[in-house]
């Protein structure tokens, strides 16, 4: 037996991070259905201003209501309404996307041969979900603006708080930019789970069911006054913080422990992933 | 150890005794199942060899053990004398491996599919990507299809993709699970093409196959798996050779050959009858060697019109392997 080994003259390099990260965003943005998704997002609060118009300032109960005639309300309500559903539902398609997909394609066996390196390729997956919430909020928060000022217009050109005080446009609108911060956080825990999920099935429909599944079991629980002691541990508990931006004095606190608790689901649901990928068979 | 002896190496290979890729008692259970039972196997450099064996035969579990996609329950691969379970991605960039089928996104374009393909490969720089798919394309003959969706894709033309991204860079170590699946004559000859050109390249390519007839026109060396073992492993040649039954004589005057062999302690037997209308007797290597046995014959006057060594085909060889218990 001969023990001779092949002299690999170079080591070779790993592909640079950023050409990665570079074809993960590509690759997402190139699917019809992320599109299509970023699309919808964008209808929202075109829908819910086009509503507050036709309603004709009456100003019915709720949020929603809130609107009327109070333009820069529209994108933060456009947002915590979105966040009940649609928004996990779609950090949960492109996390379904990412590895249950690509290894339903066949693709991910290429991934690992390339070789990208396992790790590598959990940060690049990442960052796909990641930018996709990204976007999809963004995409909320911008046409929320521009139809809350367009359609609804502004009270004075200012923003009516719920508390009945006025704030100006540009602390309007630095408002809404914590509400977005703050939503990608919640989006990004969402994003992990669904990721941990992901890595351990090839079915991107088991992915999208789980996360669906789990939101609606958390809503049940949530209800169930014996459990009230389970509350502070489920991610949904926190998702009505995001209305505190429309407070004068705005509440920190809510904010800040839901993000909080974000991140517990996100070092989890990370760890459950990494853990995974190091091991899986494509 | 089952080893396969050293191929004569192409020119601009590696050097000669080097190891392309080895199996160390490889063992892989599924459950109760035994996919793969304690396979031994070195590839040498430079050789091309063919992977047999029935459906379910463990090929493709062996190979995926060769190239780190499924863990060994017992054993140890190499790939370019890198350990696989710790070095693998040290090796993996100078390997190109089409296992299971081609995998690609459908909604994207041959080209497009390849281009990640190509980003995601540590050898190839941005700039050298597109002239590598293209380059990669064109080896394949997919150049006219390269901007259809995949989704539009023959089966041909999925698994000629799947060859592209084997091609998009010079590689040490091509591994090839059933490439000729779903091809017409026109691809199967294509892919042969292609391993010939990798062979004179001096790249040592591994291809699973069950069409027989394809190793043994591609193929340098071969390993015969059944039932998760292998059964043999080595030059084609030599294991050709093995399986001969021995000598065949040609000759009209049939009873008195079989008298006079017989009598000099050889078996000999009637040969059937084959296409060529001539009569002829098949001497077993069991007696005494051919050149007395010929002068012999002649001696008593047979009329000896041709004499050579039977060889069998592969065929032949691969049903003896697989279907006797071994």
């Amino acid at each position: 037996m001969t023990t001779a080994v092949l002299p690999l003259a170079e080591v070779p390099r790993a592909v640079p991070l950023g050409r990665l990260l570079g074809a993960e965003v590509h690759w997402v943005l190139r699917r019809p259905r992320t599109l299509v998704m970023l699309g919808v997002f964008a209808l929202v609060p075109v829908l819910i201003s086009i509503g507050v118009a036709v309603a004709d300032g009456e100003g019915g109960p709720g949020l929603i209501g809130a609107v009327a005639g109070n333009g820069l309300m529209l994108p933060v309500v456009a947002i915590t309404v979105s966040l009940a559903l649609l928004l996990p539902l779609a950090v949960a398609m492109a996390a379904a996307d990412a590895l249950a997909g690509e290894a339903a394609h066949g693709t991910l066996r290429g991934l690992l041969l390339a070789p990208v390196g396992r790790l590598r390729l959990v940060g690049m997956k990442a960052f796909g979900v990641l930018v996709v919430a990204i976007l999809a909020v963004l995409a909320l928060a911008v046409v929320g603006v521009l139809a809350g000022l367009m359609v609804v217009g502004l009270a004075e050109g200012q923003l009516v708080t719920l508390s009945g005080t006025a704030v100006g446009l540009w602390e309007a609108l630095g408002r809404v930019a914590l509400v977005v911060a703050w939503t990608v956080g919640q989006l990004a825990a969402v994003g992990a789970v669904a990721l941990a999920v992901s890595a351990h099935t090839e079915h991107p429909l088991v992915v999208l069911a789980s996360v669906l599944g789990g939101l609606i079991v958390f809503g049940v629980l949530s209800a169930i006054p014996a459990l009230d002691w389970l509350q502070p541990y489920l991610l949904t508990t926190g998702w009505t913080a995001g209305a505190d931006v429309l407070r004068d004095p705005m509440p920190l606190d809510g904010l800040a422990e839901s993000t909080l608790r974000a991140l517990c689901y996100l070092t989890v649901g990370a760890g459950l992933t990494v853990y995974r990928m190091l091991r899986r068979v494509a | 150890m089952p080893s396969v002896d050293a191929a004569p190496a192409p020119a601009g290979a590696a050097p000669v005794g080097a190891i392309a890729a080895r199996a160390i008692g490889l063992r892989k259970e599924f459950g109760r199942t035994v996919a793969v039972d304690g396979i031994d196997l070195e590839v040498p450099a430079g050789a091309v060899l063919g992977m047999l064996g029935p459906n379910g035969s463990g090929k493709t579990t062996l190979i995926r053990m060769l190239l780190g996609l499924t863990r060994p329950t017992a054993g140890s691969a190499e790939l370019l004398g890198q350990p696989v379970a710790e070095g693998a991605d040290r090796a993996l960039p100078h390997v190109g491996a089409l296992v299971e089928g081609p995998g690609f996104h459908p909604f994207m374009s041959g080209r497009e599919n390849l281009r990640r393909v190509a980003t995601m490969e540590p050898l190839l720089t941005r700039r050298e990507i597109p002239s590598a798919v293209d380059v990669a394309l064109k080896r394949v003959g997919l150049t006219d299809a390269a901007d259809r969706r995949y989704r539009g894709y023959s089966l041909g033309m999925k698994q000629r993709l799947g060859l592209a991204a084997v091609l998009l860079l010079p590689r040490r170590l091509v591994v090839l699970d059933e490439p000729t699946n779903g091809l017409d004559p026109a691809g199967t000859r294509d892919v042969r093409r292609i391993i010939a050109e990798l062979h004179a390249a001096g790249t040592t390519v591994i291809v699973s196959s069950h069409l027989l007839a394809e190793v043994e026109a591609t193929c340098t060396h071969v390993a015969v798996l059944q039932a998760g073992s292998l059964v043999a492993a080595g030059e084609l040649r030599t294991l050709l050779a093995a399986g001969t039954a021995g000598l065949v004589i040609a000759t009209p005057d049939v009873d008195l050959a079989l008298r006079t062999l017989r009598e000099a302690g050889a078996t000999a037997y009637r040969a059937e009858r084959t296409s060529s209308e001539e009569q002829a007797v098949v001497v077993g290597d069991d007696g005494p060697p051919a050149p007395e046995l010929i002068a012999l014959l002649v001696r008593e006057g047979v009329a000896v019109h041709e004499a050579r060594r039977s060889r069998t085909n592969l065929e032949e060889l691969f049903a003896r392997l697989t279907e006797e218990p071994s």
